[in-house]
């Protein structure tokens, strides 16, 4: 699982080590590390780490390593984009769709099938795990809105 | 000698009636045959010779309310196939309660008191010191709630999902299969005798939200009502809908399930070799459990397969009887 960690260092040398120690003795390998010397903040310079961690325990067990060398985790999010199908039976518009997705995920294929008599739209989308559950609670509140029904993907 | 009863002498009823006439030599005698108009009585128990096709047209009919039956100390085990409301639980409630509170152990293959009234019928059962068993009301002849009391006991079930009625599977199977349209394949169902001629609790969902209350109460320990579930049935899948799912390798079955205490029942895409993903008329429960994982039991799960469930019970009271005897 890819996961963006942002870290709050003190301007001194050695302290990044000590969190890279922690991943990588966790399994975690770096894909990018950004210094945010310009949003310096309480002392700390932001340093916004990409990690592809094994596991969520890999990655849970790195955090708490992290902060227990001292070093604050200021933020985590994941990175992982999942692509998912749900059917919608009964008939919305492309912008309806569109708006559940602003900021949250990306429609991947829309496909419309049915004719006007029984009609469906099959939906192909990637999401980060975290904005799955909203993405689907958003798309069924649309769905009965609208007097449709949501055919998600069972797990 | 054990005596028992049974209230609901239809299909299922007569059929259970003909397997317990075999108990006699173990000590159980099948000693009343009831419905909600009246019983026959047979003090030394019915044979199979003796059964009748039918009480009412019987001699030896006594009109009464079966509430009398059971009040006046005739049976020790009454076996409740009434048919279901799963609104008022009626009739079954009534008799169920009756029972419990007249120290008799009960079978029920009626979903209606469960749903209606499940803590309070537990709770009766064991103040009383009897036993309410209804393995046979969900999944039919799927040994779910024994498995759970016997070989699941040291684990912890986390989650519960499954297909938990036949009659919407076999049509939602049908529209898969052969692309039927739903009105056609339900059609076909109730010639199969497999849908009732109003189906609406079936295709609704509310049949499965029911085994979905009794599941979560049973196993999960939580203390849930029909209007907990969030249910949407099957009236709107249509057969072009499936075949867009088909072309995926995936299908539209109808999910009851249980996760984070929150009960739902909708039609979802499942992917054809998900182990849930069985057709037909089959039922599939599947259980996430802390330590062994996920547990998948498929079966018939209506019909005759349920008569299963009904012996299962009644040998687990009898085993039971047999226990309490010994430790005396």
């Amino acid at each position: 699982m890819r996961i963006r960690l942002t870290l709050g260092l003190t301007d001194r040398p050695g302290a990044l080590l000590k969190a890279l120690e922690k991943i990588a003795m966790n399994g975690g390998n770096i894909i990018s590390i950004i210094h945010n010397r310009e949003q310096l903040a309480g002392g700390y310079v932001p340093v916004s780490l990409s990690v592809e961690f094994p596991s969520s325990e890999h990655f849970e067990r790195a955090k708490a390593g992290i902060e227990e060398s001292g070093i604050p985790v200021l933020g985590t999010e994941s990175l992982e984009r999942r692509i998912e199908t749900v059917i919608i039976i009964g008939s919305l518009s492309v912008d309806m769709l569109e708006k559940v997705f602003e900021g949250r995920g990306e429609i991947i294929s829309l496909e419309f099938g049915g004719g006007s008599r029984s009609p469906h739209i099959r939906v192909m989308f990637s999401v980060s795990s975290e904005d799955r559950q909203a993405v689907l609670e958003a798309l069924e509140e649309l769905a009965e809105k609208n007097n449709c029904v949501l055919v998600s993907e069972e797990a | 000698m054990i005596r028992c009863g049974i209230v609901g002498y239809g299909f299922l009823g007569k059929r259970l009636a003909s397997y317990l006439t075999r108990y006699k030599a173990r000590g159980l005698a099948l000693t009343i045959l009831a419905n909600s108009k009246g019983y026959l009585y047979s003090p030394t128990g019915f044979d199979s010779d003796s059964l009748p096709a039918d009480i009412i047209s019987h001699s030896g009919f006594r009109a009464s309310n079966p509430v009398e039956v059971i009040g006046r100390g005739l049976v020790d085990l009454l076996v409740v196939l009434t048919p279901t409301n799963v609104y008022s639980g009626e009739p079954g409630l009534t008799y169920v309660r009756e029972a419990l509170k007249s120290g008799v152990d009960v079978v029920t293959a009626d979903k209606g008191p469960l749903v209606v009234a499940f803590k309070e019928l537990t709770s009766l059962a064991g103040s009383m010191g009897v036993s309410l068993c209804y393995e046979a009301t969900v999944g039919g002849g799927i040994p779910i709630f024994s498995l759970a009391r016997h070989s699941l006991r040291g684990d912890r079930i986390l989650s519960i999902k499954g297909i938990l009625n036949g009659t919407t599977n076999y049509i939602l199977s049908r529209m898969h299969f052969e692309g039927l349209p739903l009105d056609l394949a339900l059609q076909e169902a109730q010639m199969m005798g497999l849908a009732e001629r109003d189906p609406s609790l079936d295709l609704e969902g509310i049949d499965s939200a029911c085994k979905v209350v009794i599941l979560a109460n049973a196993l999960l320990d939580l203390n849930k009502r029909l209007e907990d579930v969030k249910v949407k049935g099957i009236t709107q899948v249509t057969s072009d809908a499936i075949l867009a799912a088909k072309e995926l390798g995936m299908t539209i079955k109808l999910v009851g399930s249980i996760e984070g205490g929150k009960l739902s029942v909708a039609p979802r895409l499942v992917r054809l070799n998900h182990p849930l993903c069985v057709h037909g008329s089959l039922n599939a429960i599947q259980f996430k459990l802390e330590i062994l994982g996920d547990l998948t039991l498929i079966g018939r799960g209506a019909g005759e397969s349920t008569l299963s469930a009904l012996l299962s019970d009644i040998e687990w009271i009898l085993a039971q009887k047999e226990a309490s005897k010994g430790g005396r």
